[in-house]
């Protein structure tokens, strides 16, 4: 059932299907929603999304409300500001939601929410046990002190990359995420996808190599294409300029990836300002490799590979195209190669 | 893993149309043969066995309390100390068992024989103090004969003991063979007219019996008092998946100890309820899932389950008709949660028991995905009466809008606590009385279970126990657990207590259960120690309001309603516990 429904005042429409919170969000109509993300869908577990709606008892959640056709809802009225206002400092009420040097810090949904409802310090303190911090990972660090139990890394793990490695083990307050088993990370079937860290609302999963690298708005973002294969995830580069520097990588939620990418996509982010990257053509000569110009670099290989090709014939070439360049390389490489040298001995590495 | 035992679980597994839906089992399975205790080896078999994620089983397996992931004595002591025993001296008893093994609750004695625990409610509030030792139960537990069971135990024997709790019956329906010398037989049951309202169903068509169960008025007596019938009648029409009837026997609300009667003796009023109820919502296929520290009323069931389906009482041609239904009895493994319809629907299928967010609702999509009616046992085993007798005769019992009988489970401060058959509407003064009278002088009444508001010994002196009037007075029916006190009882360790028992028991998933409930319970916990502030209590109260209604599945109401009733009503004893000076009104 399409039709329109009314948020605060103002009818907008929607589609059959939806729910009232991504038809709040489509019109940029702000409802703190922490465990909610498209990819794993309403859980209903924060409780901070509720809203009011006209003829309705109770406060239901907006993440699992299906909108429909002359719904009258309210996304601030003072009884759901209260509850939400408990909620979130309940949230608070134990753990460390400091950000002062939280990695988090500026693009956090629970930092957003507090900082909404004008909560300065937590209304109530629980007193629990000391929690650990999985920090074994090679790239991801797990501060469970900072978990507010959303369940997103959960769900994303299990059911959007599907690597089935996290479980939300124990119950109740004492709710924690493990790894298989109980082990720490690095000692799991973790594969360091990263799909965690990229769907935290909070910093309970960070990238460890970006800890005090930079914060949120003292990077620039680039977008682009990944270079590793031939996949061609979309993703984007957060960039300290001023040092020239990569300081971590996010997935962009388009085609084809949907903000998913491999450990290396999202992890291995150094190359660009690598001291050991080539930056000029090298020629052996004399057993050293001496820098030289790009016509003496090209003449010498073209020479080089016609009479190789005359001597023992076109089937002694084959070319290896890569992940890490362009299709249009590619494909001049396929071509050159066939039409060119004359051989179908062509390859690429993503074939596989 | 044992190769039988490994067979087992292949076998389990193949019969669900998903092999985790095994898991909950296999753990027990595995756990059973393997000493009380799974290793991290027997949880990489199953994982690798069922094909389940690793993640998965670690959750699933540190979710219930009866599965052990630490290495536990030959015997596991385990005393209940929820409210009805504690009214009874079990924090006594738990100290003198102390004494006698020389460890703490929690410890493990030096020679591997004994592990102490404290538990929650194990659903015997009228036969407390009651000890569970491995799967077996000792009820009515007093410090002479524990030692006697020591003795017993340290010889390596484990005592046969039968403890017979009090009972009554006004109705003579749900308990009419209570007293019946072994009264679980089919041939007894047969013999007693039993099986008949089966024939009958059998003759009608099953939407006459979904509207003589609507036009019976029969509620749901599971707690919540939704009628059955319309519950059957939300079934979508038309369907072709097929449709699941699943029997809550997850008694675990505490004072409650009402539907064990009906399992315990009388399995096949229960089977038999059930085989007319699949009949009529379409059901094939009915789970009973039964607290798994039922151990031994789970074996009685399923006793009967096969004795009833060698009759031809279940099975794929019942009483000979063509007719299919058959029952299956799985045991939970120790979470209060799981008597929450969706939560028992994921323990179900071998999951962590949490609620489901609704919609959709188990009618619509319950167990595998599939139309679910989830009844209670009570509820159930009402139907036999109500296809026999007809809906008249049963709409006849009690009062208009509240009808039948009612098992109602008295415990705490009462001369005899046990579980009494009545009408609905009957007076509270009249089931106290059957009780035996109040011990001492009466405080206060929980009238329908620990998640009802307390009622003071003013406000329930004309109360009659339906649905409707509890409502009316502030309070529920709920299960029908009633907890007595007398005046020797302070209300804030009441609270105290209460609180303690949600946070043990949230499953975790939303934020006001988790954290509301832990921070509730260490304020209470700080004005109950002398240490607290009336900001402490003005907090508890303002938690109360902003959980009640917004969690994800009703447990928040279930801690925030009798809190805040206990606040508000004896506001006197909390604040009479603040430190001089800190009473700021």
């Amino acid at each position: 059932m399409s039709g329109h429904l009314t948020l605060d005042g103002v009818a907008y429409p929607f589609q059959s299907g939806q729910t009232v919170l991504e038809v709040a969000r489509e019109n940029g109509i702000k409802i703190p929603a922490l465990c909610y993300h498209r990819k794993t869908g309403p859980a209903g577990r924060c409780r901070v999304c509720i809203v009011e709606v006209e003829g309705q008892a109770g406060l239901p959640t907006s993440c699992n409300l299906e909108a429909k056709d002359g719904m009258v809802v309210y996304t601030n009225t003072e009884a759901v500001l209260e509850v939400r206002r408990s909620v979130v400092n309940l949230l608070l009420a134990n753990g460390e939601h400091n950000c002062l040097s939280c990695e988090q810090n500026g693009r956090c949904e629970l930092q957003d929410a507090a900082y909404d409802l004008g909560i300065e310090i937590p209304a109530f303190t629980i007193i629990g046990p000391e929690v650990e911090i999985d920090d074994s990972s090679e790239m991801i660090v797990n501060d469970r002190r900072k978990c507010i139990q959303c369940g997103i890394c959960v769900a994303a793990c299990n059911n959007v990359v599907v690597n089935e490695v996290l479980g939300m083990g124990q119950r109740g307050f004492d709710s924690r995420i493990v790894c298989d088993l109980d082990v720490p990370m690095a000692e799991s079937t973790c594969v360091q996808c990263g799909e965690c860290v990229q769907l935290c609302p909070v910093g309970a999963f960070i990238e460890k190599k970006a800890i005090g690298q930079g914060r949120s708005w003292e990077l620039e973002t680039v977008d682009t294409t990944c270079p590793y294969c031939g996949v061609g995830c979309q993703l984007t580069l957060h960039v300290d300029t001023n040092a020239n520097r990569i300081v971590r990588v996010t997935g962009r939620e388009v085609v084809p990836n949907d903000g998913m990418l491999c450990v290396k996509g999202r992890f291995g982010y150094e190359f660009p300002s690598s001291p050991n990257r080539l930056t000029q053509p090298l020629i052996r000569k004399n057993g050293e490799l001496e820098p030289v110009s790009w016509e003496e670099a090209l003449d010498f290989t073209a020479e080089r590979i016609k009479k190789i090709v005359e001597e023992h014939g076109p089937d002694v070439f084959s070319a290896f195209g890569s992940g890490r360049t362009t299709n249009e390389s590619n494909y001049a490489i396929s071509k050159f190669t066939r039409a060119v040298i004359k051989t179908n001995n062509v390859d690429h590495c993503a074939r596989t | 893993m044992k190769p039988d035992v490994r067979a087992q679980i292949l076998d389990l597994a193949a019969t669900y149309p998903t092999p985790q839906a095994a898991l909950l089992s296999a753990l027990q399975m595995v756990q059973e043969a393997e000493g009380g205790r799974l290793t991290t080896e027997d949880l990489s078999d199953v994982a690798r066995l069922l094909d389940v994620p690793l993640g998965t089983v670690y959750a699933t397996v540190s979710y219930y309390t009866m599965l052990n992931l630490e290495p536990v004595g030959k015997y596991h002591l385990q005393l209940d100390t929820n409210i009805s025993a504690k009214l009874v001296g079990a924090l006594d008893l738990l100290a003198h068992i102390e004494q006698a093994l020389g460890i703490s609750a929690g410890e493990t004695t030096p020679d591997g024989l004994f592990t102490l625990s404290t538990v929650e409610d194990l659903g015997a509030c009228g036969t407390c103090p009651v000890l569970q030792v491995n799967d077996r139960y000792y009820e009515k537990m007093t410090a002479e004969r524990f030692d006697e069971l020591l003795t017993s135990l340290k010889q390596g024997v484990m005592p046969d003991w039968k403890t017979e709790g009090n009972w009554g019956t006004e109705c003579n329906i749900l308990l009419a063979r209570r007293g019946k010398p072994d009264s679980t037989a089919l041939a007894g049951y047969v013999a007693d007219g039993g099986y008949q309202a089966l024939e009958k169903a059998l003759t009608l068509s099953p939407a006459e019996i979904v509207q003589m169960v609507k036009d019976s008025g029969l509620r749901g007596r599971g707690g919540a008092g939704f009628p059955a019938g319309v519950k059957w009648s939300f079934l979508p029409k038309g369907s072709t998946k097929p449709v699941y009837l699943v029997c809550n026997a997850d008694e675990g609300e505490p004072g409650t100890f009402k539907d064990r009667q009906i399992m315990e003796f009388d399995p096949h009023l229960l089977l038999e309820g059930m085989a007319v109820s699949g009949y009529a919502v379409g059901a094939k296929q009915g789970y009973i899932y039964i607290r798994g520290e039922f151990a031994w009323i789970a074996d009685i069931l399923e006793r009967a389950v096969a004795e009833a389906r060698e009759a031809g009482k279940l099975g794929n041609n019942i009483l000979g008709r063509g007719v299919e239904f058959d029952v299956r009895v799985v045991r939970g493994a120790g979470a209060y949660v799981c008597g929450e319809e969706t939560a028992l629907i994921e323990s179900l299928e071998g999951k962590r028991g949490n609620p489901r967010l609704r919609p959709p609702y188990p009618a619509a999509s319950g167990v595998f995905g599939c139309p679910t009616i989830v009844n209670n046992v009570e509820t159930l085993a009402c139907v036999p009466y109500i296809v026999l007798e007809g809906a008249e005769a049963f709409s006849q019992i009690g009062t208009p809008n509240n009808t039948g009988p009612k098992l109602f489970g008295v415990s705490g401060h009462v001369n005899k606590p046990g579980v009494y058959e009545f009408p609905l509407g009957v007076p509270l003064a009249k089931i106290l009385e059957a009780a035996g009278g109040v011990v001492g002088n009466l405080k206060a009444v929980i009238v329908g279970g620990l998640s009802t508001q307390i009622l003071t010994a003013d406000e329930c002196r004309d109360l009659t126990m339906d649905y409707d009037t509890c409502a009316e007075y502030g309070t529920g029916l709920g299960s029908g657990g009633i907890i007595v006190m007398n005046d020797t009882v302070e209300i804030p360790e009441i609270a105290l207590r209460t609180i303690e028992f949600y946070a043990h028991e949230s499953c975790g998933q939303c934020t006001p259960c988790r954290q509301g409930s832990t921070t509730i319970k260490q304020m209470l916990k700080r004005v109950v120690d002398g240490k607290g502030s009336s900001e402490d209590l003005e907090n508890v109260l303002q938690l109360c309001k902003t959980i009640m209604g917004n969690t994800l599945c009703p447990m928040g109401d279930a801690f925030s309603m009798p809190i805040e009733a206990m606040l508000l009503k004896y506001r006197a004893e909390f604040d009479s516990l603040l430190p001089d000076g800190s009473l700021v009104r």
